[in-house]
């Protein structure tokens, strides 16, 4: 995916000119919020600060505490932002496709691209979303209850799949965060589409077993 | 409390230095499992540990450095405690179920332990989240076993990895709402979290059960 740097993107013009100040701030907001995961992933939220945030997106002070209470705020608004578009991208991708381990497996390879291409979101959303504070802990948990559906259809597909335990889909979810947060915490974000297939196995096994996960993993891999 | 103790060496003077150290990240795994890493400072911790400052500094460069020194301790008190009620007779899910239940009874007893070791060491920094992984790890080469289990299954290299992180997840969640006295309850479904990549949701199911009646 191409990345449009800070300097790339469109500004207002500076000094007078018509557009309603309604525009204006929502392209502040926007700049600020984009400055927020970058700067966030180069030093850590503890140390960040509100001059960071104003320098790395050129808007003033003023304007920062017009759109946002504090850093915090500013924070958890990106972060919220971030996660929407990933959790879009992944169910558009799940979507496409109809039975489930196809689903699945189209649902976590968005996953793994996106994190793979932004590894500043990546990162963030998994590994450093701790250091923010409990609020931010919250968000991270809702953010990963919207992806729940993704798993949960197993039940439907899995024979038997009624006598589950209730906890199925946050196992599938955090075997599959543990063999994330394994590669993000150690750097390696550009590795996380090699592991496709450890990913969906983590995800299928839970419902199907480890026979008919192995098998659709490598129908899939073909 | 469990220190470890060594009568032989109590006595001397670096003795005393090394039992002042342990009471100072025994109160570290007090105030962060209590208070959150973030709120936590060095005046918290000397006075849960009755030391002055001087003698934490001569200990610690500063309060992240002894937490990495304190969240190290917790993690061999927990591996200790599941390797002294484990045993090589056992057979390997006999071990699994021991070994999870070890750990939840232990968290259900000390909640401050708990919500240190899994909920707050993700707030310390990137090195404390490595330990993390490794200590994980560690935790996992107790599951290498179970690929025998499998019945000569090909299996995913990572597949304890799988398992710890599914486990790890269901806990993280039951503490995030702080409620570490609950974790027993939830033994069933984490044996079946563990067992079930290796040997299939029936058999997991079964195994679940049983754990829930016995």
């Amino acid at each position: 995916m191409e990345q449009a740097g800070v300097g790339d993107r469109w500004r207002p013009p500076r000094g007078r000119h018509r557009l309603p100040p309604e525009v204006v701030a929502r392209s502040q907001r926007e700049r600020l919020l984009e400055a927020a995961i970058r700067v966030v992933a180069a030093k850590g939220y503890g140390p960040m600060t509100v001059g960071d945030l104003t320098k790395e997106a050129g808007v003033s002070r003023t304007t920062f505490y017009e759109l946002f209470e504090d850093k915090e705020a500013c924070f958890l608004a990106a972060y919220d932002n971030a996660v929407d578009a990933l959790v879009r991208r992944v169910t558009r991708a799940y979507e496409s496709e109809d039975a489930w381990p196809d689903r699945a497996a189209a649902g976590l390879a968005a996953l793994l691209e996106t994190l793979a291409e932004e590894p500043a979101l990546a990162k963030l959303s998994l590994v450093d979303i701790g250091n923010a504070g409990p609020a931010a802990q919250r968000r991270y948990r809702a953010a990963i209850q919207r992806l729940t559906p993704l798993f949960e259809e197993g039940r439907d597909f899995a024979p038997g799949g009624r006598n589950l335990p209730a906890n199925t889909s946050r196992m599938a979810i955090g075997g599959v965060t543990g063999l994330l947060s394994d590669e993000l915490v150690a750097g390696r974000a550009e590795r996380l589409p090699a592991l496709l297939s450890d990913v969906l196995f983590a995800t299928l096994v839970p419902y199907i077993g480890p026979d008919a996960a192995a098998r659709e993993v490598d129908r899939l891999k073909r | 409390m469990i220190y470890i103790r060594n009568g032989s060496t109590l006595a001397g003077p670096m003795a005393g230095s090394e039992t002042r150290r342990q009471q100072i990240l025994e109160a570290m795994v007090r105030v962060v499992g209590r208070k959150g890493y973030k709120a936590t400072s060095v005046a918290d911790v000397i006075e849960e540990a009755s030391t002055s400052r001087t003698t934490f500094y001569k200990h610690f460069e500063d309060k992240h450095d002894c937490f990495l020194a304190a969240y190290d301790m917790a993690v061999e008190r927990i591996l200790g405690e599941v390797i002294a009620n484990c045993s090589s007779e056992q057979s390997w899910l006999d071990r699994v179920r021991v070994g999870l239940s070890t750990i939840v009874e232990l968290f259900a007893l000390d909640p401050e332990l708990a919500r240190t070791a899994i909920v707050e060491v993700a707030a310390a920094g990137a090195d404390a989240r490595q330990r993390h992984w490794n200590a994980i790890n560690k935790f996992t080469e107790f599951l290498e076993d179970g690929e025998e289990l499998a019945g000569g299954r090909e299996l995913p290299d990572n597949i304890a990895l799988m398992a710890a992180g599914a486990v790890s997840g269901l806990i993280f969640d039951e503490l995030l709402t702080g409620r570490a006295e609950r974790l027993p309850s939830l033994l069933p479904d984490l044996l079946f979290a563990m067992l079930v990549p290796y040997i299939g949701p029936g058999a997991a199911t079964a195994e679940m059960r049983r754990a829930a009646t016995g």
